[in-house]
Protein backbone atom coordinates (compact mmCIF):
# COMPACT_ATOMS: atom_id res chain seq x y z
CA UNK A 1 0.00 0.00 0.00
CA UNK A 2 1.26 3.50 -0.78
CA UNK A 3 2.12 5.85 2.07
CA UNK A 4 -0.62 8.49 1.56
CA UNK A 5 -3.23 5.73 1.41
CA UNK A 6 -2.09 4.37 4.72
CA UNK A 7 -2.19 7.81 6.32
CA UNK A 8 -5.70 8.36 5.04
CA UNK A 9 -6.70 4.96 6.33
CA UNK A 10 -5.32 5.64 9.82
CA UNK A 11 -6.98 9.04 9.85
CA UNK A 12 -10.31 7.47 8.93
CA UNK A 13 -9.95 4.90 11.66
CA UNK A 14 -9.07 7.62 14.15
CA UNK A 15 -12.27 9.49 13.26
CA UNK A 16 -14.35 6.34 13.60
CA UNK A 17 -12.92 5.80 17.06
CA UNK A 18 -13.51 9.35 18.23
CA UNK A 19 -17.14 9.62 17.10
CA UNK A 20 -18.59 7.56 19.98
CA UNK A 21 -16.62 9.67 22.46
CA UNK A 22 -18.01 12.89 20.98
CA UNK A 23 -21.54 11.45 21.11
CA UNK A 24 -20.97 10.50 24.72
CA UNK A 25 -19.83 14.04 25.55
CA UNK A 26 -22.84 15.49 23.72
CA UNK A 27 -25.25 13.22 25.60
CA UNK A 28 -23.63 14.27 28.85
CA UNK A 29 -23.98 17.93 27.90
CA UNK A 30 -27.64 17.52 26.92
CA UNK A 31 -28.50 15.67 30.12
CA UNK A 32 -26.92 18.46 32.19
CA UNK A 33 -28.30 21.43 30.31
CA UNK A 34 -31.81 19.94 30.18
CA UNK A 35 -31.77 19.87 33.95
CA UNK A 36 -32.39 16.12 34.11
CA UNK A 37 -29.90 15.78 36.93
CA UNK A 38 -28.71 17.92 39.79
CA UNK A 39 -25.75 19.92 38.46
CA UNK A 40 -24.05 19.70 41.83
CA UNK A 41 -23.78 15.97 41.48
CA UNK A 42 -23.08 15.75 37.76
CA UNK A 43 -21.24 18.82 36.51
CA UNK A 44 -21.56 19.74 32.84
CA UNK A 45 -18.66 18.99 30.47
CA UNK A 46 -17.92 22.70 30.16
CA UNK A 47 -17.60 23.05 33.95
CA UNK A 48 -15.24 20.09 34.07
CA UNK A 49 -13.15 21.59 31.26
CA UNK A 50 -12.94 24.88 33.17
CA UNK A 51 -11.88 23.05 36.32
CA UNK A 52 -9.30 21.12 34.33
CA UNK A 53 -7.83 24.35 32.93
CA UNK A 54 -7.72 25.79 36.43
CA UNK A 55 -5.96 22.72 37.82
CA UNK A 56 -3.41 22.85 35.02
CA UNK A 57 -2.74 26.53 35.58
CA UNK A 58 -2.15 26.03 39.27
CA UNK A 59 0.26 23.15 38.56
CA UNK A 60 -1.75 20.86 40.81
CA UNK A 61 -2.31 18.28 38.12
CA UNK A 62 1.31 18.15 37.04
CA UNK A 63 2.55 17.84 40.61
CA UNK A 64 0.16 15.12 41.71
CA UNK A 65 0.24 13.25 38.44
CA UNK A 66 4.03 13.01 38.68
CA UNK A 67 3.70 11.54 42.16
CA UNK A 68 1.08 9.00 41.09
CA UNK A 69 3.01 8.01 37.98
CA UNK A 70 6.17 7.61 40.03
CA UNK A 71 4.42 5.23 42.44
CA UNK A 72 2.68 3.27 39.69
CA UNK A 73 5.86 2.97 37.61
CA UNK A 74 8.14 1.89 40.46
CA UNK A 75 5.59 -0.67 41.65
CA UNK A 76 5.01 -1.94 38.12
CA UNK A 77 8.70 -2.24 37.26
CA UNK A 78 9.58 -3.98 40.54
CA UNK A 79 6.53 -6.23 40.25
CA UNK A 80 7.38 -7.12 36.66
CA UNK A 81 11.03 -7.91 37.41
CA UNK A 82 10.19 -10.03 40.46
CA UNK A 83 7.20 -11.64 38.74
CA UNK A 84 9.24 -12.69 35.71
CA UNK A 85 11.95 -14.02 37.99
CA UNK A 86 9.52 -16.01 40.15
CA UNK A 87 7.69 -17.33 37.06
CA UNK A 88 10.96 -18.51 35.51
CA UNK A 89 12.09 -20.08 38.79
CA UNK A 90 8.78 -21.91 39.10
CA UNK A 91 9.33 -23.41 35.68
CA UNK A 92 12.97 -24.24 36.42
CA UNK A 93 12.76 -25.80 39.85
CA UNK A 94 10.20 -28.32 40.93
CA UNK A 95 10.80 -27.67 44.61
CA UNK A 96 10.43 -23.90 44.17
CA UNK A 97 7.20 -24.49 42.26
CA UNK A 98 5.81 -26.73 44.97
CA UNK A 99 6.39 -24.02 47.56
CA UNK A 100 5.18 -21.08 45.52
CA UNK A 101 2.15 -22.51 43.70
CA UNK A 102 -0.18 -22.64 46.75
CA UNK A 103 0.78 -19.07 47.68
CA UNK A 104 0.19 -17.79 44.15
CA UNK A 105 -3.07 -19.74 43.87
CA UNK A 106 -4.25 -18.49 47.26
CA UNK A 107 -3.51 -14.82 46.67
CA UNK A 108 -4.30 -14.58 42.95
CA UNK A 109 -7.97 -13.73 43.33
CA UNK A 110 -7.51 -11.65 46.49
CA UNK A 111 -8.42 -8.00 45.80
CA UNK A 112 -5.07 -6.41 46.64
CA UNK A 113 -6.73 -3.14 47.66
CA UNK A 114 -8.00 -4.97 50.76
CA UNK A 115 -4.43 -4.96 52.01
CA UNK A 116 -3.91 -1.20 51.74
CA UNK A 117 -4.98 -0.44 55.36
CA UNK A 118 -2.56 -3.11 56.54
CA UNK A 119 0.24 -1.65 54.42
CA UNK A 120 -0.57 1.80 55.82
CA UNK A 121 -0.12 0.35 59.29
CA UNK A 122 3.22 -1.19 58.37
CA UNK A 123 4.68 1.39 56.02
CA UNK A 124 2.86 4.57 57.05
CA UNK A 125 1.22 7.16 54.84
CA UNK A 126 2.83 7.83 51.47
CA UNK A 127 5.10 6.34 48.83
CA UNK A 128 5.98 2.97 50.33
CA UNK A 129 2.39 1.93 50.99
CA UNK A 130 1.28 2.88 47.46
CA UNK A 131 4.27 1.22 45.82
CA UNK A 132 3.84 -1.95 47.89
CA UNK A 133 0.17 -2.20 46.86
CA UNK A 134 1.02 -1.67 43.17
CA UNK A 135 3.92 -4.11 43.42
CA UNK A 136 1.77 -6.88 44.84
CA UNK A 137 -1.01 -6.36 42.32
CA UNK A 138 1.45 -6.44 39.39
CA UNK A 139 3.43 -9.36 40.74
CA UNK A 140 0.77 -12.04 40.38
CA UNK A 141 -0.24 -11.60 36.72
CA UNK A 142 3.46 -11.42 35.85
CA UNK A 143 4.21 -14.68 37.68
CA UNK A 144 1.28 -16.55 36.19
CA UNK A 145 1.84 -15.37 32.61
CA UNK A 146 5.62 -15.85 32.65
CA UNK A 147 5.28 -19.34 34.05
CA UNK A 148 2.65 -20.23 31.45
CA UNK A 149 4.78 -18.87 28.62
CA UNK A 150 7.81 -20.88 29.69
CA UNK A 151 6.12 -24.22 30.33
CA UNK A 152 4.19 -24.11 27.05
CA UNK A 153 7.44 -24.04 25.06
CA UNK A 154 7.03 -26.85 22.50
CA UNK A 155 9.34 -29.79 23.16
CA UNK A 156 10.44 -29.88 19.53
CA UNK A 157 11.77 -26.30 19.80
CA UNK A 158 13.87 -27.25 22.81
CA UNK A 159 15.08 -30.41 21.11
CA UNK A 160 15.88 -28.57 17.88
CA UNK A 161 17.90 -26.01 19.82
CA UNK A 162 19.77 -28.78 21.65
CA UNK A 163 20.53 -30.64 18.43
CA UNK A 164 21.89 -27.36 17.03
CA UNK A 165 24.35 -27.01 19.88
CA UNK A 166 22.46 -25.02 22.54
CA UNK A 167 23.56 -25.90 26.08
CA UNK A 168 21.23 -26.25 29.06
CA UNK A 169 21.97 -22.75 30.40
CA UNK A 170 21.69 -21.10 27.00
CA UNK A 171 18.23 -22.61 26.50
CA UNK A 172 16.81 -20.10 28.98
CA UNK A 173 17.60 -16.83 27.24
CA UNK A 174 17.43 -18.28 23.72
CA UNK A 175 14.37 -20.50 23.83
CA UNK A 176 12.28 -20.44 27.00
CA UNK A 177 12.25 -16.68 27.62
CA UNK A 178 11.79 -15.94 23.92
CA UNK A 179 8.85 -18.30 23.80
CA UNK A 180 7.37 -16.71 26.93
CA UNK A 181 7.64 -13.11 25.64
CA UNK A 182 4.10 -12.88 24.20
CA UNK A 183 2.69 -14.11 27.51
CA UNK A 184 4.98 -11.80 29.46
CA UNK A 185 3.62 -8.85 27.48
CA UNK A 186 0.06 -10.01 28.11
CA UNK A 187 0.94 -10.05 31.82
CA UNK A 188 2.46 -6.58 31.52
CA UNK A 189 -0.70 -5.19 30.02
CA UNK A 190 -2.80 -6.61 32.85
CA UNK A 191 -0.26 -5.36 35.39
CA UNK A 192 -0.27 -1.88 33.85
CA UNK A 193 -4.03 -1.65 34.40
CA UNK A 194 -3.66 -2.85 37.98
CA UNK A 195 -0.86 -0.38 38.64
CA UNK A 196 -3.16 2.60 38.08
CA UNK A 197 -6.02 1.07 40.05
CA UNK A 198 -3.84 0.31 43.06
CA UNK A 199 -1.84 3.53 42.99
CA UNK A 200 -5.06 5.55 43.03
CA UNK A 201 -6.80 3.40 45.64
CA UNK A 202 -3.78 3.53 47.93
CA UNK A 203 -3.63 7.31 47.57
CA UNK A 204 -7.30 7.65 48.45
CA UNK A 205 -6.79 5.62 51.62
CA UNK A 206 -3.28 6.35 52.76
CA UNK A 207 -1.65 9.38 51.18
CA UNK A 208 -1.42 13.12 51.44
CA UNK A 209 -0.86 13.65 47.73
CA UNK A 210 -1.24 12.10 44.26
CA UNK A 211 -4.16 12.07 41.84
CA UNK A 212 -6.04 9.57 44.01
CA UNK A 213 -5.87 11.91 46.97
CA UNK A 214 -6.93 14.82 44.73
CA UNK A 215 -10.00 12.95 43.50
CA UNK A 216 -10.89 11.89 47.01
CA UNK A 217 -10.40 15.36 48.44
CA UNK A 218 -12.53 17.14 45.82
CA UNK A 219 -15.19 14.47 46.33
CA UNK A 220 -15.20 15.07 50.06
CA UNK A 221 -15.40 18.82 49.56
CA UNK A 222 -18.25 18.46 47.09
CA UNK A 223 -16.38 20.22 44.29
CA UNK A 224 -17.42 17.64 41.77
CA UNK A 225 -16.30 19.55 38.69
CA UNK A 226 -12.73 19.44 40.03
CA UNK A 227 -13.11 15.79 40.97
CA UNK A 228 -14.26 14.99 37.44
CA UNK A 229 -11.37 16.97 36.01
CA UNK A 230 -8.88 14.89 37.99
CA UNK A 231 -10.61 11.67 36.89
CA UNK A 232 -10.49 12.76 33.24
CA UNK A 233 -6.77 13.38 33.61
CA UNK A 234 -5.96 9.95 34.95
CA UNK A 235 -8.23 8.28 32.36
CA UNK A 236 -6.30 9.98 29.55
CA UNK A 237 -2.92 9.12 31.04
CA UNK A 238 -3.89 5.47 31.62
CA UNK A 239 -5.25 5.20 28.09
CA UNK A 240 -2.06 6.50 26.53
CA UNK A 241 0.12 4.30 28.75
CA UNK A 242 -1.84 1.29 27.49
CA UNK A 243 -1.49 2.40 23.83
CA UNK A 244 2.27 2.88 24.26
CA UNK A 245 2.57 -0.62 25.67
CA UNK A 246 0.56 -2.07 22.77
CA UNK A 247 2.76 -0.28 20.23
CA UNK A 248 5.87 -1.50 22.02
CA UNK A 249 4.54 -5.06 22.08
CA UNK A 250 3.82 -4.92 18.36
CA UNK A 251 7.26 -3.57 17.64
CA UNK A 252 9.00 -6.24 19.71
CA UNK A 253 6.80 -9.18 18.75
CA UNK A 254 6.45 -8.74 14.98
CA UNK A 255 7.16 -12.44 14.67
CA UNK A 256 4.15 -13.40 16.74
CA UNK A 257 0.62 -14.19 15.53
CA UNK A 258 -0.88 -11.47 17.70
CA UNK A 259 0.79 -8.92 15.44
CA UNK A 260 -0.85 -10.40 12.36
CA UNK A 261 -4.39 -9.25 12.99
CA UNK A 262 -3.34 -5.62 13.08
CA UNK A 263 -1.09 -5.93 10.03
CA UNK A 264 -3.86 -7.65 8.07
CA UNK A 265 -6.29 -4.91 8.99
CA UNK A 266 -3.95 -2.41 7.39
CA UNK A 267 -3.78 -4.32 4.13
CA UNK A 268 -6.11 -3.26 1.34
CA UNK B 1 28.19 -48.55 -4.61
CA UNK B 2 28.25 -47.94 -0.87
CA UNK B 3 30.65 -49.00 1.78
CA UNK B 4 28.04 -50.73 3.88
CA UNK B 5 30.47 -52.32 6.26
CA UNK B 6 30.96 -49.39 8.61
CA UNK B 7 28.20 -49.07 11.23
CA UNK B 8 27.30 -45.43 11.94
CA UNK B 9 24.42 -45.83 14.38
CA UNK B 10 24.10 -48.89 16.60
CA UNK B 11 20.97 -49.25 18.67
CA UNK B 12 21.53 -51.98 21.23
CA UNK B 13 18.74 -53.36 23.37
CA UNK B 14 16.92 -50.04 23.79
CA UNK B 15 13.86 -50.17 26.04
CA UNK B 16 11.74 -47.22 27.02
CA UNK B 17 8.96 -47.02 29.57
CA UNK B 18 6.64 -44.03 29.82
CA UNK B 19 4.77 -43.06 32.94
CA UNK B 20 1.08 -42.52 32.19
CA UNK B 21 -2.11 -42.02 34.15
CA UNK B 22 -2.84 -45.74 33.85
CA UNK B 23 0.58 -46.80 35.05
CA UNK B 24 3.82 -47.38 33.17
CA UNK B 25 3.61 -48.03 29.43
CA UNK B 26 6.35 -50.00 27.70
CA UNK B 27 6.96 -48.16 24.41
CA UNK B 28 10.08 -49.98 23.23
CA UNK B 29 11.30 -53.43 24.24
CA UNK B 30 14.88 -54.41 23.58
CA UNK B 31 15.11 -52.76 20.16
CA UNK B 32 18.21 -53.46 18.08
CA UNK B 33 19.11 -51.73 14.85
CA UNK B 34 22.30 -50.88 13.05
CA UNK B 35 22.48 -48.17 10.40
CA UNK B 36 25.59 -48.15 8.26
CA UNK B 37 27.39 -45.09 7.07
CA UNK B 38 25.70 -43.49 4.08
CA UNK B 39 22.58 -45.60 4.41
CA UNK B 40 19.03 -44.26 4.24
CA UNK B 41 16.97 -46.34 6.64
CA UNK B 42 13.25 -45.87 7.22
CA UNK B 43 11.28 -47.13 10.16
CA UNK B 44 7.62 -47.82 9.44
CA UNK B 45 4.99 -49.27 11.71
CA UNK B 46 1.47 -48.80 13.07
CA UNK B 47 0.77 -45.53 14.88
CA UNK B 48 1.73 -45.59 18.54
CA UNK B 49 4.30 -48.37 18.03
CA UNK B 50 7.12 -46.26 19.44
CA UNK B 51 8.92 -45.44 16.21
CA UNK B 52 9.17 -41.73 17.01
CA UNK B 53 10.25 -42.60 20.55
CA UNK B 54 13.14 -44.61 19.09
CA UNK B 55 14.17 -41.64 16.97
CA UNK B 56 14.08 -39.31 20.01
CA UNK B 57 16.26 -41.78 21.92
CA UNK B 58 18.78 -41.78 19.07
CA UNK B 59 18.60 -37.98 19.07
CA UNK B 60 19.52 -38.03 22.75
CA UNK B 61 16.34 -36.17 23.73
CA UNK B 62 14.89 -39.05 25.75
CA UNK B 63 16.80 -41.22 28.19
CA UNK B 64 16.23 -44.95 27.78
CA UNK B 65 17.66 -48.29 28.87
CA UNK B 66 20.20 -49.84 26.53
CA UNK B 67 22.80 -48.14 24.37
CA UNK B 68 22.86 -45.89 21.35
CA UNK B 69 26.32 -45.90 19.86
CA UNK B 70 27.46 -43.43 17.23
CA UNK B 71 30.83 -44.07 15.56
CA UNK B 72 31.70 -46.47 18.36
CA UNK B 73 30.92 -44.05 21.21
CA UNK B 74 27.75 -44.26 23.32
CA UNK B 75 25.78 -41.02 23.22
CA UNK B 76 25.13 -39.00 26.37
CA UNK B 77 22.60 -36.52 25.04
CA UNK B 78 21.78 -34.42 21.98
CA UNK B 79 24.66 -33.51 19.71
CA UNK B 80 25.39 -31.53 16.58
CA UNK B 81 26.49 -34.74 14.85
CA UNK B 82 22.80 -35.63 14.60
CA UNK B 83 20.58 -33.14 12.78
CA UNK B 84 16.86 -33.47 13.37
CA UNK B 85 13.80 -32.52 11.32
CA UNK B 86 10.40 -32.77 12.98
CA UNK B 87 6.97 -33.12 11.44
CA UNK B 88 5.85 -29.85 13.08
CA UNK B 89 8.81 -27.96 11.50
CA UNK B 90 9.95 -26.66 14.90
CA UNK B 91 11.32 -23.42 13.47
CA UNK B 92 12.08 -20.73 16.01
CA UNK B 93 9.12 -18.40 15.42
CA UNK B 94 11.01 -15.34 16.69
CA UNK B 95 13.80 -15.73 14.16
CA UNK B 96 13.68 -14.90 10.46
CA UNK B 97 14.39 -17.49 7.78
CA UNK B 98 17.99 -16.26 7.66
CA UNK B 99 18.48 -16.46 11.43
CA UNK B 100 16.77 -19.84 11.70
CA UNK B 101 19.11 -21.34 9.11
CA UNK B 102 22.12 -19.62 10.67
CA UNK B 103 21.20 -20.50 14.26
CA UNK B 104 23.39 -23.60 14.62
CA UNK B 105 26.34 -21.88 12.92
CA UNK B 106 26.03 -18.95 15.27
CA UNK B 107 26.01 -21.33 18.24
CA UNK B 108 29.26 -22.79 16.91
CA UNK B 109 30.69 -19.28 17.05
CA UNK B 110 31.02 -18.79 13.30
CA UNK B 111 31.61 -15.20 12.19
CA UNK B 112 28.64 -13.39 10.65
CA UNK B 113 30.22 -12.99 7.20
CA UNK B 114 31.04 -16.67 6.88
CA UNK B 115 27.62 -17.61 8.20
CA UNK B 116 25.97 -15.39 5.64
CA UNK B 117 27.75 -17.26 2.83
CA UNK B 118 26.46 -20.66 3.95
CA UNK B 119 22.97 -19.33 4.65
CA UNK B 120 22.88 -17.63 1.26
CA UNK B 121 23.82 -20.85 -0.50
CA UNK B 122 21.25 -22.93 1.42
CA UNK B 123 18.47 -20.41 0.82
CA UNK B 124 19.09 -20.87 -2.88
CA UNK B 125 19.24 -24.67 -2.58
CA UNK B 126 15.78 -24.72 -0.96
CA UNK B 127 14.44 -22.19 -3.45
CA UNK B 128 13.60 -19.50 -0.91
CA UNK B 129 15.86 -16.70 -2.11
CA UNK B 130 14.09 -13.42 -1.37
CA UNK B 131 12.40 -14.82 1.72
CA UNK B 132 15.40 -14.39 4.04
CA UNK B 133 13.74 -11.76 6.20
CA UNK B 134 10.38 -13.47 6.57
CA UNK B 135 9.25 -14.95 9.86
CA UNK B 136 8.03 -18.56 9.98
CA UNK B 137 4.38 -17.51 10.41
CA UNK B 138 4.53 -15.87 6.98
CA UNK B 139 5.53 -19.14 5.27
CA UNK B 140 3.50 -22.08 3.97
CA UNK B 141 3.99 -25.57 5.40
CA UNK B 142 6.24 -26.67 2.58
CA UNK B 143 8.38 -23.54 2.86
CA UNK B 144 8.69 -24.02 6.62
CA UNK B 145 9.85 -27.58 6.20
CA UNK B 146 12.39 -26.48 3.59
CA UNK B 147 13.78 -23.97 6.08
CA UNK B 148 13.86 -26.65 8.79
CA UNK B 149 15.86 -28.94 6.49
CA UNK B 150 18.21 -26.11 5.55
CA UNK B 151 18.68 -25.23 9.23
CA UNK B 152 19.72 -28.81 9.89
CA UNK B 153 21.98 -29.05 6.82
CA UNK B 154 23.73 -25.77 7.71
CA UNK B 155 25.59 -27.47 10.54
CA UNK B 156 26.56 -30.31 8.19
CA UNK B 157 25.70 -33.15 10.58
CA UNK B 158 26.88 -36.65 9.63
CA UNK B 159 23.48 -38.06 10.54
CA UNK B 160 19.98 -36.87 9.70
CA UNK B 161 17.11 -37.94 11.95
CA UNK B 162 13.77 -37.32 10.26
CA UNK B 163 10.55 -37.63 12.26
CA UNK B 164 7.71 -37.93 9.74
CA UNK B 165 9.20 -34.89 8.03
CA UNK B 166 6.51 -34.53 5.36
CA UNK B 167 3.54 -35.79 7.38
CA UNK B 168 1.96 -32.35 7.71
CA UNK B 169 2.20 -31.45 4.01
CA UNK B 170 -0.34 -31.88 1.24
CA UNK B 171 0.25 -34.73 -1.23
CA UNK B 172 1.76 -32.63 -4.04
CA UNK B 173 4.11 -30.67 -1.80
CA UNK B 174 5.10 -33.91 -0.10
CA UNK B 175 6.26 -35.47 -3.38
CA UNK B 176 8.27 -32.39 -4.31
CA UNK B 177 9.90 -32.38 -0.90
CA UNK B 178 10.69 -36.09 -1.14
CA UNK B 179 12.46 -35.50 -4.44
CA UNK B 180 14.43 -32.64 -2.91
CA UNK B 181 15.43 -34.79 0.05
CA UNK B 182 16.45 -37.61 -2.27
CA UNK B 183 18.57 -35.21 -4.31
CA UNK B 184 20.25 -33.84 -1.19
CA UNK B 185 20.90 -37.34 0.09
CA UNK B 186 22.37 -38.50 -3.22
CA UNK B 187 24.65 -35.45 -3.20
CA UNK B 188 25.78 -35.57 0.40
CA UNK B 189 25.44 -39.28 1.23
CA UNK B 190 24.62 -38.55 4.82
CA UNK B 191 23.43 -41.35 7.07
CA UNK B 192 19.66 -40.97 7.37
CA UNK B 193 17.23 -42.51 9.83
CA UNK B 194 13.65 -41.60 8.97
CA UNK B 195 10.40 -42.42 10.72
CA UNK B 196 7.29 -42.42 8.56
CA UNK B 197 3.89 -44.06 8.33
CA UNK B 198 3.86 -43.63 4.55
CA UNK B 199 5.05 -46.91 3.02
CA UNK B 200 5.37 -45.48 -0.51
CA UNK B 201 7.55 -42.68 0.83
CA UNK B 202 9.74 -45.18 2.67
CA UNK B 203 10.23 -47.33 -0.45
CA UNK B 204 10.86 -44.31 -2.66
CA UNK B 205 13.57 -42.86 -0.40
CA UNK B 206 15.29 -45.66 1.51
CA UNK B 207 17.97 -48.31 1.07
CA UNK B 208 16.43 -50.32 3.82
CA UNK B 209 13.06 -50.38 5.56
CA UNK B 210 12.53 -51.65 9.09
CA UNK B 211 9.03 -52.58 10.15
CA UNK B 212 8.24 -52.08 13.80
CA UNK B 213 5.83 -54.24 15.76
CA UNK B 214 2.82 -52.95 17.62
CA UNK B 215 3.64 -51.62 21.09
CA UNK B 216 5.99 -52.46 22.75
CA UNK B 217 7.98 -51.69 19.63
CA UNK B 218 10.68 -53.90 18.21
CA UNK B 219 12.05 -54.19 14.69
CA UNK B 220 10.42 -57.37 13.41
CA UNK B 221 11.11 -57.33 9.71
CA UNK B 222 13.57 -55.68 7.35
CA UNK B 223 13.37 -55.04 3.64
CA UNK B 224 16.28 -54.15 1.49
CA UNK B 225 15.39 -51.72 -1.31
CA UNK B 226 17.43 -51.77 -4.48
CA UNK B 227 16.01 -49.36 -6.99
CA UNK B 228 17.65 -47.71 -9.94
CA UNK B 229 17.95 -44.16 -8.59
CA UNK B 230 18.70 -42.90 -12.07
CA UNK B 231 15.08 -43.39 -13.09
CA UNK B 232 12.47 -40.71 -12.73
CA UNK B 233 9.73 -40.87 -10.16
CA UNK B 234 7.12 -41.47 -12.84
CA UNK B 235 8.94 -44.53 -14.14
CA UNK B 236 9.84 -45.80 -10.70
CA UNK B 237 6.44 -45.78 -9.03
CA UNK B 238 4.79 -47.78 -11.80
CA UNK B 239 7.62 -50.32 -12.03
CA UNK B 240 7.14 -53.94 -11.03
CA UNK B 241 10.20 -53.75 -8.79
CA UNK B 242 8.90 -50.76 -6.82
CA UNK B 243 5.42 -52.12 -6.35
CA UNK B 244 6.46 -55.58 -5.27
CA UNK B 245 8.55 -54.14 -2.42
CA UNK B 246 5.84 -51.63 -1.59
CA UNK B 247 3.23 -54.39 -1.32
CA UNK B 248 5.39 -56.59 0.86
CA UNK B 249 6.17 -53.76 3.27
CA UNK B 250 2.54 -52.67 3.26
CA UNK B 251 1.35 -56.17 4.18
CA UNK B 252 3.90 -56.41 6.96
CA UNK B 253 2.81 -53.05 8.45
CA UNK B 254 -0.84 -53.97 8.06
CA UNK B 255 -0.39 -57.17 10.03
CA UNK B 256 1.07 -55.13 12.90
CA UNK B 257 -1.65 -52.51 12.63
CA UNK B 258 -4.29 -55.24 12.92
CA UNK B 259 -2.57 -56.59 16.03
CA UNK B 260 -2.53 -53.09 17.53
CA UNK B 261 -6.13 -52.46 16.45
CA UNK B 262 -7.39 -55.72 17.93
CA UNK B 263 -5.70 -54.92 21.20
CA UNK B 264 -7.30 -51.50 21.35
CA UNK B 265 -10.73 -53.00 20.82
CA UNK B 266 -10.22 -55.45 23.68
CA UNK B 267 -9.25 -52.57 25.98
Amino acid sequence: MKKPDRLLFSAKRGVVRIVPLILFGLAWHVVCSAGLVNRDFLPAPAAVAAALADLFKGGEIARNLTITLFRATVGLVLGAICGIWIGVMMARSRRFREYVTPIVGGTYSLPKSALIPLFALWFGIGNITSIAAVFLACLLPMIVNTYHGVVTTPKVLVWSAEALGTGERELWPRIFIRNALPDIFTGLRIALGFSFVLAISAEMIASTNGIGKLIFMYGENGTYDYMFAAIVCIVIVAFFADRVLILLTRRLLVWHESAVAELDARRP
Amino acid sequence: MLDLARPKIEIRGVSKTYASEHGPVLALRGTDLTVNEGEFVSIVGPSGCGKSTLLYVVGGFLAADGDVVIDGTPIKGPGTDRGVVFQEYALFPWLTVRDNIGYGLERQGMAAAEREKIVGRLVKVIGLAGFENRYPRELSGGMKQRVAIARTLACDPAILLLDEPFGALDAQTREIMQDELLRIWLETRKTVLMVTHDVTEAVYLSNRICVMSARPGQIIEEFSVTLDRGRSREELVVSEQFNSIRNRVWLSVRRQALVAGGRNEEA
